[in-house]
């Protein structure tokens, strides 16, 4: 098999997250090839659910990005977001899977520098612990 | 339901070909199930090519399509509007942003960009078989009123713009002042309570004694600043210090104030508790200037940790400098405070010459001041949030300046920060003007994208009613959450956090999102 290529999958908010997506595209920032994006209403549409089948069908890394929390469209949605992306994390935990792999990300829609850098994290860490029960750690 | 797909490949002009190979994509799209055509252009915002795409869709009896082009914000209205027309329902039109998610940040990969395209597309067209048509619904206005709160500087710009759309305009005013402004004002109510939704609220108003309803459109926040009482150590221990906006008021009609006359930024110099507010630079040198107009030979300090005079207001600082007017700057070395065996003499450290200076005065003014006391009434009565200092939230940004998180109400002027009288008028106009736009219309549109309960599923736990930003699900008369459309705006937090799985977002239902993303994680990487 050839050299394992890292799988990332983002899901996104299409409000302030998608603008900064496209922002940092349009100013000429190279984007790691290894992120396919989802995009949802809000970071608070994303459940536990999502994620972890992301993580089932093969992802290496999943992360959410959602708007600023006091500029939120949907007001409270980051938020919320964000206290589903802990609770996944948890469950995580439990299950014995690095806690790395999810993470949640708030940007702002003039922010060109930011998604570059959520891709390259999270890349890194795809990188690092490799598929779910092959790198890392021996089961 | 059989799915006949068309899918549009967009060359953006002439980016996408010098990445992507555009005959493989168009071979991997026609040899997926339900495709029935597939078109390439050099642009699908050029009216003409757009055209030729809804006229190939109908001949090809495509019911849905997958256009492969830039960002959705760009282009999405006149796409959805020219599907329209050819019969195809605007939530049946999936977009894949390739220009800004492939092409343009990994042109130097173009394998890797293939790859990333071709699944991609794979996963738009896995999703298209999954969408359903939903329609938006309208309901009329039942008025055609814009209620504005509040009838100071703001309030009457409101009022002024909202009319020249053609609404009927009430003012609310707590105090009894008259005012001259279009439209009906009501002195001595108040707003207590709201029913409703966007278009068609129903307020509940305090006048006078009487208790009484009133129907409207929209509603305009301009309860302006606490621009009458003072908050703060310096306030409390002076017990007849003004606010600078009171001095404004002598300056200009009343008896000139006793001199001499002294100017502090904050009635809370070394704390925390207020901070120097922004119009208090360029309005306190106004005032300034308007006094020593007045009567030249009243002594006036103004008493500031720094003056930040911008923009052309910087030539007032010059002017009043220029006037007489005596600057004293202050820094943490040597708070103002009050001399303690005389209470008309404030004390200060020249932060420029290292003297104390020890400064008698007349009449204190103090250019800071608290919020609205109102406010907290009215965000309460319209549900709305607040700020942590006192004022409105303001909605997010991409909503607009003026608007707070709840559409059909706008907020505008000191009611969000205290600011000069220029900028509110302006706010006040801005949000006037928005108020108006959206009222004149008398249509409210709602639904497409909104939650569903499955009632079989839900157990009312009341999950959804304590998360939605927006009060829409509600538990009906069958013990099972309900969800008011007029109110859903679609952000799916319920659907998300509903313990049962009872709730589902139309156009972004929980398998729409899991098979799109099992189909990209099955793809090459």
């Amino acid at each position: 098999m050839a050299e394992h290529r890292p799988r990332v999958v983002g899901f996104c908010c299409e409000k302030h997250a998608m603008d900064a997506v496209v922002l940092s595209s349009r100013s000429g920032r190279k984007i790691d090839a290894s992120v396919r994006l989802v995009q949802v209403p809000c970071a608070g549409r994303v459940d536990g659910m999502h994620i972890l089948r992301a993580l089932e069908d093969g992802a290496d890394a999943v992360f959410v990005l959602g708007c600023l929390e006091k500029n939120c469209y949907y007001d409270t949605g980051s938020i919320e977001g964000r206290k589903r992306v802990n609770y996944v994390k948890s469950m995580l935990a439990e299950a014995g899977v690095e806690q790395e792999r999810v993470e949640m990300f708030n940007v702002a829609s003039s922010n060109a520098w930011m998604y570059p850098e959520v891709v390259s994290k999270m890349v890194e860490v795809a990188k690092r612990l490799g598929p779910i029960g092959r790198g890392g750690e021996e089961r | 339901m059989k799915a006949a797909i068309q899918v549009v490949i967009c060359k953006c002009c002439t980016d996408v070909p010098l990445v992507l190979d555009l005959s493989r994509l168009e071979k991997l799209a026609s040899d997926s199930d339900n495709v029935v055509s597939v078109a390439v252009v050099n642009a699908v915002c050029d009216g003409k090519e757009l055209a030729g795409i809804v006229k190939n869709a109908v001949e090809k009896e495509a019911d849905r399509a997958v256009v492969l082009a830039c960002h959705k914000k760009d282009f999405s209205p006149a796409l959805a509007k020219a599907y329209k027309r050819a019969g195809i329902n605007e939530f049946l039109v999936e977009i894949v942003n390739l220009r800004e998610e492939v092409v343009v940040p990994i042109k130097d990969d173009k394998e890797r960009a293939q790859a990333k395209a071709e699944t991609i597309l794979n996963a738009a067209l896995a999703r298209a078989r999954m969408l359903t048509p939903l329609e938006r619904k309208k309901e009329d206005m039942r008025t055609r009123n814009v209620v504005i709160i509040g009838a100071g500087v703001t309030g009457q710009a409101a009022a002024g713009a909202a009319s020249e759309s053609g609404v009927h305009t009430i003012i609310i005013e707590k105090s009894t002042r008259t005012v001259k402004a279009p439209g009906i004002i009501m002195s001595r109510s108040q707003v207590v309570g709201a029913k409703g939704y966007s278009g068609n609220y129903e307020l509940e108003i305090q006048a006078g004694e009487k208790s009484e309803t009133l129907e409207c459109a929209a509603i305009v926040i301009a309860s302006g600043g606490g621009w009458t009482h003072l908050k703060g150590p310096l306030a409390k221990s002076v017990k007849d210090s003004i606010p600078l906006y009171e001095l404004f008021l002598r300056v200009r009609s009343g008896p000139a104030p006793k001199g001499p006359i002294v100017v502090i930024d904050t009635p809370d110099p070394a704390g925390k508790t207020m901070k120097t507010q922004d119009y208090a630079w360029a309005a306190a040198l106004e005032t300034v200037i308007d006094l020593k107009k007045r009567s030249p030979e009243t002594v006036v300090y103004v008493v500031f940790q720094e003056m930040r005079a911008f923009g052309v207001s910087e030539l007032d600082y010059k002017l009043a400098a220029e006037m007489g007017v005596k600057f004293v700057r202050y820094d943490k070395g040597g708070f103002p405070k009050i001399d303690q065996k005389d209470p008309h003499k404030i004390v200060v450290k020249d932060a420029s010459q290292g003297d104390v200076l020890s400064v008698p005065f007349g009449t204190l003014a103090f250019a800071s001041i608290p919020m609205n006391e109102s406010n907290q009434v009215i965000a309460d009565a319209l549900r709305i949030p607040m700020a942590q200092d006192g004022g409105i939230r303001r909605g997010s940004l991409q909503r607009g300046p003026v608007s707070t998180p709840r559409p059909g109400i706008f907020v505008c002027g000191s009611a969000l920060f205290p600011k000069p009288r220029e900028v509110a008028r302006a706010e006040g106009e801005a949000a006037g003007s928005l108020a108006g736009e959206y009222v004149k219309g008398g249509v409210i549109e709602f639904g497409g994208s909104v939650a569903q309960v499955t009632a079989e599923k839900c157990s009312a736990c009341l999950t959804c009613v304590r998360t939605c930003p927006y009060e829409a699900p509600f538990i009906g008369a069958a013990s099972k959450a309900e969800i008011r459309t007029q109110l859903c705006q679609g952000c799916g937090v319920c659907a998300g956090i509903c313990p049962s799985k009872a709730i589902d977002i139309l156009h972004y239902t929980d398998d729409q999102v899991m098979e799109q993303t099992r189909v990209i994680l099955g793809g090459d990487f």
